[in-house]
């Protein structure tokens, strides 16, 4: 029952046409929702674990079926990392990645590097001026000769940006794996993680470690400008124009004053545009090394060749220095925050408690109340609000939202069926979650949540790109993939005086954050933002 | 913690489209410090893979079943595609099939109440999914491969003779109208929807929507004669795959679908649409936007035609990657060309005029013999793919099947592929390409878009009324 969405996803390339009859069922073909595997089925035996001496971690599973391997490479790096003014940035590198190296997508390196440097000198300052020139228009002390010198700089950006592209060989990275066969290439990125995917023709291998220690060891930030103009144009398409992420947005940065998990990574709409080459790449520097690095590789493969070709290329990066420590902790909310999102759109509600984040033994507890509330026509909240209440149209929740890591939160959403509003439809999870704290769960209900666990460890297996998947993701957020092992088991010894106590500690008023969708009817023109969006 | 693979993950979206004819020249190299071989120039041997041919049977009531046993895990899934669809629903009911598939599913069925199947189903975490779309319907069951009696009993009970109990219709109907009630509020939503009904026409089976009306119109005994008129054995193809033996698995069907008696299939036919006009057709919708949320293109070809080949590789050159998905046009209704993007406002007429440059250049230039390789390899060296699982496997013939195309029908297009000469995609493109002739739909400011708009031709506003 999970549908908020915590990761931005960079899109590569996308199907032009399409008609087909869109069938309400397709979601059935996609991997089930999972952990790995029941201990049972000794299939954990089949995972190989290697580690370089730059501190990369692999892990690989053999499966013979087809001529086909599926790689998720994954970087501890992400939202949490940005600092203020920069938010987006690391979704920013992301997009940039798919830029290319000092091979892999230009024409003439040699030639390219002096116009890129000049062009990201120019911009930079460019845009220094241009927002200090906004910033004093608004007190009408306006500088002639500074707007010349705008102007001057603004024409040199424009010469600087048509010599840049001259050398550009566009999209050359995602052409080359698309030449060989590479399906499903993509990359998105969470408050935790960045992620890197695809899926090849086992044989072609080599061919994804040559162009992925390329970028690991010599990424070029090309179409800088152009790129950071698609990220915005992302914004806009995702939070700004979209009821439901403008909803959460604004929930999530009223439920979190001060660690990074309040900011959409996204990034603000002034940071997008205000965000330069040198940050970028001091971004990449600092937290992009191998050690932040998990390879996830399941398909057709011989895991010794595989070491030896990583060890070859990979293993010839030299290690990072360790990253900055993140400090910040949440402060404990003291009173509840509610906040409205006026949006020309049907209304909805959302609900978030904060609790503690993974490793926590509370952290299971809240999976087992997930369970237990949403998923499926059985489940608590289903029942209540929705088949026999009647007073919405569907229901939500997540365990850990926006991120895994640090301490997050428990949310619920759902859309009130007209004429019911989202405040009975509050009033109605409310008591819902007054119900945990003061009735035990019954065994039968928790007897289900296992069965149902173990049933999804096994569904989660069946593709190569979802186990690939799992094994970078438990790797990189718990430090180990064995974590999902460990998990169902103490998952399976939640008890019901666990839930009623978590219940009753963390679904308290003052530690709640409610956000509601407002219609609004009169639709009246935006200023448009993009105006303000100096270079293009 | 407990992650899953979110659905909210929200891959395949694009910001901006703007598709670029990528021009692949001879480059330099410059040795990286740490790259050891050049990607570029890398070559491997081609990809050698006989899959397996699932088994094909047909029952004595007509129903179709193909198996293919996978042993590696402890699961069976099995997945029905029904003759039946939204193209049969009568004008003033719309709705109607969808109803009717989601009903199969949560009404109850085959001597069971819904709430006993809801509770037997999460207890042993067995996933029934039943639903229709415009031109098929779909049951699946997915199931541990020690539950599978239990499963089955309850798939075949929810298939054959499902309960619509009224309160579940109820409850069913009241979400579909909550539905209807939030279509406007994504401009992407509306975008879309508006694009298919300038296109084929708001009332052709390919476009139509339901209404609040024609939902509250539909009864629970419409529901059940649905079922009951197109429903039946000898419309179904049913994939198996899993953990099974093929004899028993045969038996245990015949078990429970030899006494399902034959009844009439409906004809899968959609009404042919009328030709391209002569000229543009331009309309947006006025919404409160920060971006301008662009369809453009124009009805096109159906699979089977001789130049769908040439048209699809043309496709992927221009930027699209829906080739190999084979989802791209219709077999029983005509498919569209589309070109999509979400820009700000400003950068609206570039776009479109960007769209249109590229058609042109596709209708009057060769592509460079660099392009058709790439294209090309891709197609060939991705081929694996339509076949990398078993469930893969079995879904194609299933598909193929219902779609009355041949059983190598794949491997006839991937013939048609390489044979395939940079002339052959001027000729399509040049047939097939209609700049002059696009359908372009906007959603966003009202103030500024018509004037934007205005040099594509004579631009209308959609006045959509509220729903909700």
């Amino acid at each position: 029952m999970k549908t908020i969405s915590t990761l931005v996803s960079h899109h590569v390339k996308r199907p032009s046409i399409s008609d087909r009859p869109y069938i309400a069922l397709i979601c059935i073909l996609v991997l089930s929702p999972s952990l790995l595997f029941a201990a049972s089925s000794g299939l954990a035996d089949r995972v190989i674990e290697h580690k370089l001496a730059n501190g990369m971690t692999v892990l690989m599973v053999e499966r013979h079926q087809a001529p086909v391997v599926s790689i998720n490479m994954t970087f501890g790096v992400g939202g949490v990392n940005e600092q203020v003014g920069q938010t987006g940035l690391a979704h920013l590198y992301e997009h940039m990645a798919f830029k290319g190296t000092r091979t892999v997508g230009t024409k003439n390196y040699e030639k390219e590097k002096p116009i890129l440097d000049e062009l990201h000198r120019v911009g930079t300052e460019l845009e220094q001026r241009q927002r200090e020139l906004a910033r004093r228009s608004v007190d009408m002390s306006i500088d002639a000769n500074e707007k010349a010198a705008i102007e001057t700089l603004q024409k040199r950006f424009k010469e600087l940006q048509d010599q840049a592209l001259q050398y550009v060989s566009g999209n050359e990275m995602a052409l080359l794996y698309q030449r060989h066969g590479g399906v499903g290439l993509n990359a998105s990125t969470g408050k935790d993680l960045t992620r890197y995917v695809i899926s090849l023709p086992s044989n072609r291998l080599p061919l994804w470690a040559a162009i992925e220690s390329d970028r690991m060891a010599n990424p070029v930030l090309r179409e800088f400008y152009k790129e950071r103009g698609v990220v915005m144009e992302e914004r806009r398409l995702r939070n700004d124009d979209s009821p439901n992420g403008l909803l959460f947005e604004t929930f999530t940065s009223a439920a979190f004053r001060a660690h990074q998990y309040g900011v959409p990574t996204i990034g603000w709409e002034s940071d997008i545009l205000s965000l330069t080459p040198a940050a970028t790449e001091a971004f990449f520097k600092t937290y992009y090394g191998p050690g932040r690095a998990t390879i996830g590789i399941v398909g057709d493969i011989n895991p010794k060749e595989v070491i030896a070709l990583i060890e070859n290329t990979f293993g010839k990066i030299p290690a990072g220095p360790p990253p900055p420590q993140i400090v910040t902790v949440e402060p404990p909310q003291r009173g509840e925050r509610r906040v409205e999102v006026e949006f020309d759109a049907e209304p909805s509600v959302a609900i978030g408690f904060h609790k503690p984040g993974l490793g926590h033994p509370d952290d299971y507890v809240f999976d087992v109340i997930d369970e237990l509330l949403t998923d499926g026509p059985t489940s608590r909240l289903y029942r209540q609000l929705v088949r026999d209440g009647r007073l919405a149209a569907s229901v939500h929740s997540d365990a850990n939202y926006p991120g895994v890591r640090s301490s997050n939160l428990f949310v619920l959403s759902a859309t009130p069926l007209a004429p019911h509003t989202t405040g009975e439809v509050e009033t109605a999870i409310l008591a819902e979650l007054e119900r945990l704290k003061s009735e035990p769960v019954s065994p039968k209900e928790l007897e289900r949540i296992i069965n149902n666990l173990d049933a999804d460890m096994v569904r989660a297996l069946r593709s190569n790109s979802g186990l690939a998947s799992q094994l970078a993701l438990y790797q990189t957020v718990a430090g180990d993939w064995r974590y999902v092992l460990k998990a169902r088991d103490k998952i399976a010894a939640v008890t019901p005086a666990d839930i009623q106590r978590v219940a009753t500690q963390y679904f308290t008023k003052s530690n709640r954050t409610v956000a509601m969708l407002v219609k609004k009817t009169v639709a009246k023109q935006l200023a448009t933002a993009a105006s303000r969006e100096v270079v293009q | 913690m407990r992650c899953r693979n979110s659905k909210g993950l929200q891959r395949g979206i694009v910001n901006i489209l703007l598709i670029a004819v990528w021009l692949l020249t001879t480059t330099v190299a410059f040795a990286g410090d740490a790259v050891l071989s050049d990607p570029r120039t890398m070559k491997f041997a081609p990809v050698e893979f006989s899959p397996p041919e699932p088994a094909r049977h047909v029952l004595e009531n007509g129903m179709v079943v193909y198996l293919l046993e996978d042993h590696e895990l402890p699961l069976v899934s099995l997945s029905a595609t029904m003759r039946t669809g939204g193209w049969l629903e009568p004008q003033d009911k719309i709705g109607l099939a969808g109803l009717t598939g989601s009903l199969m599913r949560t009404g109850g069925g085959g001597g069971l109440t819904a709430e006993k199947i809801d509770e037997e189903l999460e207890q042993f975490a067995i996933d029934i999914n039943m639903g229709m779309g415009r031109q098929s319907g779909i049951a699946s069951l997915d199931v541990l491969s020690k539950d599978l009696a239990r499963g089955m009993r309850i798939f075949a009970g929810l298939l054959r003779q499902p309960a619509f109990e009224p309160e579940r219709v109820e409850l069913a109907k009241l979400q579909a109208i909550e539905a209807i009630r939030r279509r406007q509020d994504n401009p992407g939503s509306i975008v879309s929807r508006e694009f298919l009904k300038q296109l084929y026409g708001p009332e052709h089976p390919s476009a139509r929507e339901s209404t609040i009306e024609s939902v509250k119109r539909i009864t629970r005994d419409d529901l059940a004669a649905f079922h009951q008129r197109t429903v039946h054995p000898n419309g179904i193809i049913l994939g198996v795959t899993g953990d099974f033996k093929t004899n028993e698995m045969l038996a245990l069907l015949r078990g429970t679908f030899g006494d399902w008696q034959k009844g009439d299939v409906p004809e899968l036919k959609i009404a042919e649409v009328s030709e391209l006009t002569g000229r543009s057709n331009v309309r947006f919708d006025s919404k409160e936007t920060s971006q301008t949320h662009l369809r453009v293109g124009h009805l096109s070809i159906k699979e089977q035609d001789a130049d769908y080949v040439p048209l699809a590789i043309a496709n992927d050159i221009l930027g699209g990657s829906s080739f190999r998905s084979r989802l791209n046009t219709g077999v029983h209704d005509q498919g569209v060309w589309l070109m999509r993007a979400e820009t700000k406002l400003p950068s609206t007429q570039e776009v479109i005029n960007r769209f249109v440059a590229n058609m042109e250049r596709m209708r009057t230039e060769l592509v460079t013999a660099e392009e058709l390789a790439e294209a090309k390899e891709a197609y060939v060296n991705s081929f694996v793919f339509s076949f990398a699982s078993p469930s893969a496997i079995v879904g194609r013939f299933v598909e193929l099947e219902y779609d009355g195309l041949p059983k190598d029908f794949l491997q006839q297009l991937r013939a048609r592929v390489i044979a395939l000469s940079r002339e052959d995609v001027l000729a399509a493109a040049k047939k097939h390409f209609h700049a002059d002739r696009l359908t372009i739909v906007a959603v966003g400011s009202g103030e500024a878009l018509p004037k934007l708009l205005s040099g594509f031709g004579e631009v209308k506003e959609i006045k959509l009324a509220p729903e909700g």
